[in-house]
């Protein structure tokens, strides 16, 4: 299809320079900021002379601009580079430990770290937001068809309640409960997928507010459309005008909701609850990446997630140009 | 056909009968009425006509007839009688079973009455569906398409894929027609179904109405505020004042001795175009105030089927004209034709591609910052919606003395005397200087953005559709101010419209438009008097009036939609709809012949002593009012 092939290759190429910059940006960032990295590469022991020395070895004493180019060329290739602080076993290495010399094979690669954390992360993300949804979409729909009733209502001081618990505390009580007290369901690190789940809960309680209000106002604003009400007057029965086309209706702002504000929401999410949890997922390894200042790993890290970033807000836009042809893309 | 449906009624029974309807509506100060006692009959087969103006509860009384009355309306009173049941009684499922089946609806809104989400053939197959359950989708689909092939929409089976906003709105009112009749209903009730359309296509659409009314020997039910429109359907009329019937005729008795004051009132309401005596246009100087050069603007689509492709829509095509200082022109065509386009070019939101537009020897196009903003001063658009170009948070007075800010023409304490004096000009009352705008009609609204533009004392306004949202009342107040403030000010009007009457009334020259082109140019006399060309006559010949007209339906009446401008015909771009084109009219584009020292003109090849005679309009029901026509001529 002629149109698909132009959306793609036109969001494509804007999504390659949109990435581009921000790798650039971070990268720069990265440089400019106080700390030499070399130092924290070789822990605050070693003589200048062996700092200077690897540093000029790994070209960190060249130009940004010089270093920039030769990263993305790695990037182009795969290859992330490694991280500054983990050993090949995947702990931290941290300085101290080779002040003889530095050799960089001896540390994690980052793309083998973020390959390792990805799929936990993934799984975490995904199930929190089908958590999320599964709560919002009975919700905001009934919600959506009684504007003003109690549903409406109901739905109202749900994602207010919501949304004004802060998921600190949210985690904490749900591990007291399902964890300590109960003994359902595993809390802390991840030993298999029951430990998932209370995590998942975290964050599903944090994204399903903005989706309860979002589903309910694009239902309500398409039963106040004249398709609506022409559609039953027509002869169609409610039913099916709220299955078929209400609800594909609500999906265009639901979709640039979520492209627009649930990601960016889900991304954030993440780290908290990975952190909170001990869950071995991207946000936890950045996190400690951080506090390490393991730099390679922050700005893969940052690099993956505009790109995931650019590649939603794509699917997202291809979505909607798909159900509503009206749209220009 | 009837599938669980109440009783058949009796031949020659009454259909539909309605008793002592009434329906309030509800507000914060109690109950107001809408419609009170209204009681009505619909026979088999019969087309009855309601005449009312907006405000008259007409499609209030038209949802009552499907029991489709929503909070804040409710049913006070009254009965409606369908099959010998009682419509408003009856428990919800058993009046969606009725629905769509024996009695379909079509509204005034075409355009907005499908899901704009899903391709207009889907629909109608889910309907077809829905109503006669258990045909099977590959069989409602060529029924779908074959209907839509009868009712002239052309490449049905191509047009069945697209998506509502790609129907035009006389398209969309096609295939809801289908929509409405492809359950054969017993009943049709039509709201308004002619109002948002083009004048030829609704003389198309009527045309369809009544044949398909024919042959599926549905009674409909047609409401309409033009009494035009109605006279040409129905074979009985109500007439609704303020929800209450004060006539019910058979239609030509009705028109011929209405008995009522208020259908008298009516009557006399609409507008006449051949029979009133137009007031002769103001002299204009010989001065030309703008010049418009072969301008032509065309915009670039992306094109969904080919891969970085785009097309090129041509919206305007080499329009040149002139206006003189003092004088009205007028642009009528209808929707589609460029007009909005040249609006945007003349009033400088957009610049030609090719041409000049000068005004008073300069070109509009080269001008930037300061001097654009000075020209914009002496050169104002008025556009139609009164509604959102008033901001609602600021009060009426700083509305107005907004643009005299912007242009710091009028020192700080000057302006408040300044504006009043406009307000006072256009018909405001000073005391509503302060107030919001929340509560002012749609007429005040209107003053208020002439108001606005007036006080920058401009030398042109250019209204596009200005009055358009207007009814006769305010539109002829209206108009009195503008020619007062012509005497005054010696001020030009470009008047863009497709209001024939309207543009009948006020015009000294008129610009016939038709697919981004000029195609007839003339005095405003000669224009209707003697159209020469065929657009233009058939223009003429689909507006609905209650006089005879001198170019009959039959001879000029359209077929089809005008093309895309994106494939323009080579040749006359009218060639494809023209009843009277020939061989010549598919090779040669027929260039704008200015045969007057005015600069009239007219594109075609053909004479006009061609064209069939113009059938002078008969001294018949009327009186003698018709023969203004020596009177007038210039
Ligand atoms: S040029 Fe030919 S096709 Fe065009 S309007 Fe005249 S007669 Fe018709």
């Amino acid at each position: 299809m002629a149109f698909a092939f132009e959306f793609f290759l036109r969001r494509l190429s804007q999504g390659v320079v949109i990435v581009v910059l921000v790798a650039f940006v971070i990268f720069t960032l990265l440089r400019v900021v106080p700390g030499d990295p070399i130092r924290i590469i070789l822990g605050p022991m070693t003589p200048a002379s062996v700092l200077e020395e690897t540093a000029r070895a790994l070209g960190l004493r060249d130009p940004i601009l010089v270093q920039f180019g030769r990263f993305m060329g790695e990037v182009a290739t795969g290859d992330l580079g490694r991280s500054f602080i983990r050993g090949l076993q995947g702990g931290s290495a941290g300085g101290s430990q080779d002040v003889a010399g530095y050799s960089p094979e001896s540390r994690a690669s980052v793309a083998g770290l973020i390959a390792t954390a990805l799929p936990y992360s993934l799984q975490l993300a995904g199930l929190g937001v089908a958590f999320a949804l599964l709560v919002a979409f009975p919700i905001g729909i009934a919600a959506g068809l009684r504007a003003g009733r109690w549903p409406d209502r109901l739905g109202l001081y749900a994602s207010s309640f919501f949304v004004s618990l802060p998921n600190i505390w949210v985690a904490v009580v749900l591990i007291f409960l399902l964890s300590a007290k109960a003994g359902l369901l595993p809390a802390i690190g991840y030993q298999g997928f029951a430990y998932t789940i209370i995590p998942a809960m975290v964050l599903a309680i944090e994204l399903s507010p903005v989706m309860i209000r979002a589903i309910s106002v694009a239902v309500a604003a398409n039963l106040g459309e004249a398709y609506y009400d022409a559609g039953i007057v027509r002869g169609l029965s409610r039913r099916t005008m709220v299955a078929r086309h209400v609800l594909r209706n609500a999906a265009v702002p639901l979709l640039n909701l979520f492209g627009a504000q649930m990601i960016g929401m889900l991304l954030g999410g993440l780290f908290v609850v990975e952190y909170i949890f001990s869950y071995p997922g991207i946000g936890m390894l950045t996190i400690s990446a951080v506090f390490q200042r393991d730099f390679p790993v922050i700005q893969a890290v940052a690099i993956l997630a505009s790109g995931v970033l650019v590649a939603i807000n794509m699917l997202v836009d291809f979505a909607s140009t798909m159900i509503d042809r009206r749209l220009k893309f | 056909m009837a599938l669980g449906s109440p009783p058949v009624p009796r031949p020659e029974a009454p259909l539909m009968e309605v008793r002592g309807l009434s329906v309030a509506v509800q507000t914060a100060s109690g109950p107001r009425p809408v419609l009170e006692g209204v009681s009505l009959t619909v026979a088999p087969r019969a087309v009855l006509g309601i005449i009312g103006e907006s405000g008259s509860g007409k499609t209030v009384l038209s949802r009552a007839l499907v029991n489709w009355i929503r909070p804040p309306l409710a049913v006070t009173a009254g009965t409606v009688r369908y099959g010998g049941e009682d419509l408003l009684a009856l428990p919800e499922a058993r009046m969606a079973a009725l629905r769509g089946r024996e009695i379909a609806y079509i509204g005034a809104n075409p355009t907005s009455a499908l899901d704009p989400t899903v391709p207009v053939g889907h629909q109608l197959v889910e309907k077809l569906c829905a109503v006669l359950p258990g045909t099977a989708r590959r069989d409602a689909r060529a029924r779908v398409v074959a209907t839509l092939d009868a009712v002239r929409i052309p490449s049905p089976a191509k047009r069945f894929e697209e998506y509502p906003f790609q129907f035009s709105g006389g398209m969309m009112q096609r295939a809801l027609i289908v929509d409405a009749l492809v359950s054969n209903p017993r009943l049709l009730i039509a709201d308004n179904i002619t109002q948002p359309l083009d004048v030829t296509v609704a003389a198309q659409i009527l045309r369809l109405l009544r044949e398909l009314q024919k042959e599926f020997a549905t009674a409909v039910v047609f409401i309409s505020s033009a009494l035009g429109i109605v006279s040409e359907i129905a074979d009985d009329v109500i007439v609704l004042d303020r929800g209450r019937v004060v006539e019910e005729r058979p239609t030509g008795a009705l028109l011929r001795s209405p008995e009522h004051a208020y259908t008298r009132e009516l009557i006399a309401k609409v507008p006449r175009i051949w029979s009133g005596a137009a007031r002769p246009p103001p002299p204009a100087d010989t001065d030309v105030v703008l010049d418009v050069r072969d301008v032509e603007r065309t915009y670039e689509v992306r094109d969904r089927s080919a891969i970085f492709a785009t097309r090129r829509v041509r919206a305007v095509r080499g329009v040149s004209f002139t206006v003189r200082r003092g004088e009205n022109f007028a642009i009528i065509g209808e929707s589609g034709c460029g007009k909005s386009t040249l609006s945007r070019l003349l009033s400088c939101l957009e610049a030609p591609d090719r041409g000049q537009i000068l005004f008073q020897g300069t070109d509009i196009a080269t001008l930037g910052g300061r001097d654009l903003l000075a020209l914009r001063r002496r050169f104002q658009l008025l556009l139609q919606d009164p509604y959102n170009a008033i901001a609602a948070h600021s009060a009426i007075g700083a509305t107005i003395a907004e643009p005299l800010r912007i242009h710091g023409l009028v020192p700080r304490r000057h302006l408040r005397a300044r504006v009043a004096e406009v307000m006072a000009e256009v018909g405001l009352a000073p005391a509503l200087y302060d107030q919001l705008p929340a509560g002012l009609s749609a007429g005040q609204r209107q003053r208020v953005n002439i108001a606005r533009a007036l006080v920058l004392e401009p030398e042109m306004l250019i209204l596009d559709e200005t009055l358009s949202a207007l009814d006769q009342v305010e539109q002829a107040k209206l108009l009195d101010l503008f020619e007062r403030l012509q005497t005054r000010r010696g001020i030009s009007y470009v008047y863009i419209s497709h209001d024939l009457a309207m543009v009948r009334r006020v015009s000294a020259r008129i610009a016939v438009m038709y697919l981004g082109r000029i195609v007839e140019l003339s005095g405003n006399h000669a224009l209707f008097a003697r159209a020469s060309h065929p657009y233009t006559r058939a223009l003429l010949s689909a507006v609905p009036t209650v006089e005879d007209k001198p170019y009959p339906t039959a001879t000029y009446l359209l077929e089809g939609e005008p093309p895309d401008p994106i494939d323009i015909p080579p040749g006359c771009s009218f060639r494809t709809r023209c009843p009277f084109a020939f061989g010549r009219c598919a090779t040669d584009d027929p260039a704008l012949l200015a045969t007057g020292p005015d600069g009239v003109g007219r594109a075609c090849h053909r004479d006009a002593d061609d064209l069939p005679a113009v059938v002078p309009p008969a001294a018949g029901q009327g009186g003698g009012a018709r023969q203004a026509e020596g009177a007038e001529a210039p």
